[in-house]
């Protein structure tokens, strides 16, 4: 595989990106929208498609759409409309779902990515709102349905197929997360399943036109997943068209359809498509167009909350961060939140950023997990930064201190350092000159040194202070109190 | 008693010249009486109907306020939901269906006071213009118990028409109310597009399908639109209007009204429809109207346009019948493939399993641009050529049915039975209200008028059918299938 002649290949990704929108009720019911209950609680007339019940569409659901149209500096279709697309399966309680078909709501959008540091634009083709399904249940002797989630409002974001890397549908990706959960229009809760992401993949030689068959992989949960997904797929259709140089396109790849399997992280091959799927749509006649004024629009525009790329320039041009720490913080809403809460607290953003992103994290033993979950408040990452501006500690209590932060999140730092002696930094002159004078009489060398021009012996001389006083001494105090005692050994 | 307006019954009631009681129990006796020869009736609800009704003797003893409807009794087609009761839209598939909440018309009905005494039979589904589609029996004519009462609403008209209930709801997808209202001898009121909510009616075409009322007193048509002609937010398509007044609104003459006749589109109609349908125009002509020919050739497109889109929209409507959440599910099927075809195999009568076929093939790819798309632009047609005769006229007249009542068994060709609708499947295509009255008779048979109005013009089209009836001045109450009982 590893002699695969990737350089002269180029991978084509789209991606079909389902959302389950954040409202009280579903779609076309007063059913509440709500997660993990018992089996069969949430649910009514329409969700379990009686006969004579009608869909009346939800307000909300056609609100968030169009704050997310706005957000992705889409056009926003005046009047869309609704389609009937027809299969028998279970856990669809009509044997059709509600979908746009004809008229999406959201049309030819772009997402800005702004990751490791990296800004890029991707399109989007357009975004339907579309009810989702029940779920079946396999027991050891039967299979139950559980209608709780049929008629749960979904948005299906699709893209054009504009990404060439794993690394760009990740970038995509995580920033339509964000943005979803900057808006508040769903919670993206991966694991409950809120955020469903089906692949397109295809690839062609560099430089020729056109696309070739694509294989679509369903259902992949996380990024991580995603990864391996796209890795494996564009290795083995390069392999196959390598190997396979005179064949047609579709006998070498004919269309296909994938799922990951998250247990062997391999591809499962779920069906090749002999003809393409009949869902026979037709215009949905139990509900009217979706009719949206110009007023509403701006309203909603007005009210839009910061988005991702936003305050990622403001994090760039007013806090002076980094692009890689910009990006880092604002791809991940809750994480760039908690940034913004400390920063209320105490200004000092770069620094605040690097105890975030880089000390804490450092002290995460389960990579997985996110440094919120220390639980440490907002507050007290602000307060530590704080002390050690105010030269109340040192870097060195400063780390220690943040040890003990997240055995007891609930301490304040000020709190820590005062309850704790080891922790009060030595900034008394006499103790401390009477060190300084220890250490320049034990190390005759150094001082010779020193006063031949090497610097370096300075710093190994405050590094002998601080080691006898176990980094608690004031390094300016040292410093000072170093230099008169050398300066009078000349 | 079984002669007397709803609305003459109710002052009789509010007078407590006679108790709703009574009323209901005279009308359940008759029902007794007759229906087994009629055979209106899938259910009767004996008790309910009692208690409710004396429930409004109670409130009217204690001088307490009662609804518009109070005590008068009142019949549903059967695929309409009362909440505890059973659906079967006279379909094995939904035998022991018991429907899960009240449909919009059965609340705004028994919020008024009405006693919904039973549920009537339908061809399967609502689908045929015979009542011979039933899973169940075949209702017969009052006017002649050979014949059927035409469908899909017969149980509804036959009801009406042998007086075992004052007023009965159909509903109406080509025309299902209208069609067998003029061959047994009532009235049947489709009322606009969206003015009656179909929340609680099982779809059957969802954007043709409108509830409406048979009687056989124009203001007893009038009395009961006031009650269920209004919004619902759980039907969308519903019009968002207040119920308006009809019975202020009727009319005892055609001054200032133009009438239209598409006298080309009539060409090849039998004589004796013919003949009636002329003596019709000459009446009301006498009253006034002036009467115009318009051109509505277009209207010879409405069977094939009707028989494509409403399909489409059945096939789908009628996907959800699985066999997996409710109603029939076959004890042959040993996997899930098997549950829904043999389900529904079993379920299904042939008319509604022919439908569905034709359905899902004219929205097949390949198929649904040249079959579908294509009966949808001409829906478009239809819809403008109406608007352009309405600049021209008030009111379009034609004859509701081709043919007066025919003997059971007599049409097996089943595009012959989809002719039956030929005059009134155009106002469901435009969703505009349209109404049959009782215009006279052939060979001792009833045969019906037809007036189309424009869109929302219900109390209009009312209003001027009473002028019409009035000059008709007919007797229209069937009674042999009451001497032969008396023997």
């Amino acid at each position: 595989m590893k002699d695969l002649p990737f350089d002269l290949w180029e991978p084509i990704i789209g991606l079909e990106i389902h959302a389950q929108l954040k409202t009280k009720s579903k779609l076309f019911s007063s059913a509440p929208n709500a997660f993990g209950n018992e089996p069969n609680t949430n649910i009514s007339i329409v969700c379990t498609g009686q006969p004579g019940a009608l869909p009346v569409l939800n307000e909300e659901v056609v609100k968030k759409a169009v704050q997310l149209g706005i957000a992705l500096k889409a056009k926003i279709s005046m009047n869309s409309t609704f389609d009937r697309k027809s299969y028998f399966y279970p856990d669809s309680p009509r044997n059709f779902q509600i979908t746009q078909f004809e008229n999406p709501i959201i049309q030819e959008g772009i997402i800005v990515t702004d990751t490791d540091g990296i800004t890029q634009s991707f399109e989007i083709r357009e975004a339907h709102i579309e009810d989702d399904t029940g779920m079946l249940r396999h027991f050891s002797k039967f299979t139950g349905i559980d209608y709780n989630r049929a008629g749960v409002p979904l948005i299906e974001i699709v893209s054009t197929p504009c990404m060439h890397s794993a690394h760009d549908a990740i970038s995509y990706a995580t920033t339509l997360k964000a943005i979803l959960e900057y808006l508040d229009v769903s919670d993206c809760n991966m694991e409950d399943g809120h955020l469903r992401m089906d692949v397109n993949i295809s690839v062609r030689p560099k430089n020729e036109e056109g696309l070739r068959p694509k294989t679509e992989i369903k259902n992949v949960n996380s990024f991580s997943n995603m990864e391996i997904a796209i890795n494996e797929e564009v290795q083995r259709q390069i392999a196959l068209y390598t190997s396979h140089p005179n064949e047609p396109f579709e006998t070498i790849m004919p269309q296909s359809t994938y799922r990951f399997d998250t247990v062997t992280k391999k591809l499962v091959l779920m069906r090749r498509k002999e003809s393409a799927d009949d869902y026979r749509y037709f215009p949905e006649p139990d509900l009217l167009p979706i009719k949206l004024t110009k007023e509403y629009i701006e309203e909603l525009e007005q009210t839009l909350p910061e988005l991702p790329h936003e305050r990622f320039k403001r994090y760039k041009e007013k806090l002076e961060l980094s692009d890689y720490d910009a990006s880092l913080l604002i791809n991940n809403k809750k994480l760039s939140d908690y940034f913004e809460q400390a920063l209320e607290c105490y200004q000092n953003p770069k620094a605040i950023c690097n105890w975030i992103t880089v000390e804490f994290v450092g002290r995460l033993k389960d990579k997985t997990k996110s440094v919120l979950s220390f639980n440490i408040p907002p507050k007290h990452i602000a307060n530590l930064v704080e002390m050690i501006d105010k030269k109340i500690i040192t870097g060195k209590i400063a780390k220690k201190i943040a040890d003990d932060m997240i055995c007891h999140p609930e301490i304040d730092p000020y709190d820590i350092a005062k309850e704790n002696p080891e922790y009060q930094p030595m900034s008394d002159e006499t103790a401390l000159q009477q060190i300084v004078e220890e250490v320049v009489s034990e190390n005759p060398q150094s001082i010779i040194d020193f006063h031949n021009g090497k610097d370096r012996a300075f710093g190994f001389l405050v590094g002998q202070v601080m080691k006898k006083t176990k980094g608690k001494a004031s390094p300016e105090v040292v410093n000072k109190l170093l230099k008169k005692s050398i300066n009078e050994k000349k | 008693m079984h002669n007397l307006s709803a609305l003459s019954l109710r002052k009789k009631i509010l007078s407590k010249e006679i108790t709703a009681l009574e009323v209901t129990d005279y009308f359940l006796k008759r029902i007794e009486k007759y229906d087994p020869k009629i055979k209106a009736f899938l259910t009767v609800f004996k008790d309910k109907a009692r208690v409710k009704a004396q429930e409004i003797d109670d409130k009217i003893s204690q001088n307490l306020p009662v609804g518009k409807l109070a005590g008068i009794p009142i019949a549903i087609k059967d695929n309409m939901h009362i909440e505890g009761e059973i659906t079967t839209c006279a379909s094995k598939f939904l035998e022991n269906y018991t429907a899960p909440f009240d449909s919009t018309l059965v609340r705004y009905l028994e919020e008024e006071g009405a006693i919904i005494l039973g549920k009537t039979n339908l061809d399967e589904f609502a689908m045929g213009s015979s009542n011979e589609k039933s899973a169940f029996f075949p209702t017969r004519n009052p006017w002649d118990l050979n014949c059927t009462p035409g469908g899909s609403s017969g149980g509804s008209a036959a009801a009406v028409a042998a007086r075992l209930v004052p007023i009965a709801f159909g509903s109406d997808t080509g025309g299902s109310i209208r069609q067998p209202a003029a061959l047994c001898g009532t009235i049947g009121f489709k009322p606009s597009y969206g003015r009656i909510s179909r929340y609680g009616l099982v779809a059957f075409g969802s954007s043709f399908d409108q509830i409406g009322p048979l009687a056989n007193y124009i203001e007893d048509v009038a009395l009961i639109m006031e009650v269920v002609g209004k919004n619902c937010n759980y039907d969308s398509t519903c019009l968002s209007l207040p119920a308006e007044g009809y019975l202020e609104h009727l009319k005892q003459d055609l001054k200032d009204l133009t009438i239209g006749v598409p006298w080309n589109f009539l060409e090849g109609v039998s004589e004796p429809i013919l003949k009636n349908f002329k003596e019709s125009v000459e009446t009301a002509k006498k009253l006034g109207a002036t009467i115009v020919d318009i051109d509505l050739n277009i209207l010879k497109y409405s069977l094939p346009v009707y028989y494509i889109l409403a399909t489409a929209e059945a096939s789908t409507n009628l996907a959800r019948f699985d066999g997996i959440r409710y109603g029939k599910r076959s004890q042959n099927a040993k996997t899930l493939n098997e549950v829904f075809d043999k389900s529904r195999k079993e379920g299904f009568g042939d008319e509604v399993k022919k439908r569905i076929m034709l359905g899902t093939y004219v929205l097949s790819a390949g198929y649904e641009k040249a079959l579908y798309q294509k009966a949808q632009k001409v829906r478009h047609l239809i819809i403008s050529h109406y608007q352009k005769a309405f600049e021209k006229c008030d009111i379009v007249l034609l004859p509701t049915s081709p043919t007066p009542a025919f003997p059971l068994g007599s049409i097996q060709d089943p595009v012959e039975m989809y002719k039956q609708d030929l005059f009134t499947i155009s106002a469901n295509i435009a969703g505009l209200p349209a109404i049959s009255i009782p215009s006279g008779f052939s060979e001792e048979k009833p045969l019906g008028l037809q007036l189309i109005g424009p869109q929302l013009h219900d109390t209009f089209i009312i209003g001027y059918s009473n002028a019409i009836i009035n000059a008709f001045n007919q007797k229209f109450m069937p009674t042999e299938f009451e001497k032969e009982s008396s023997k």
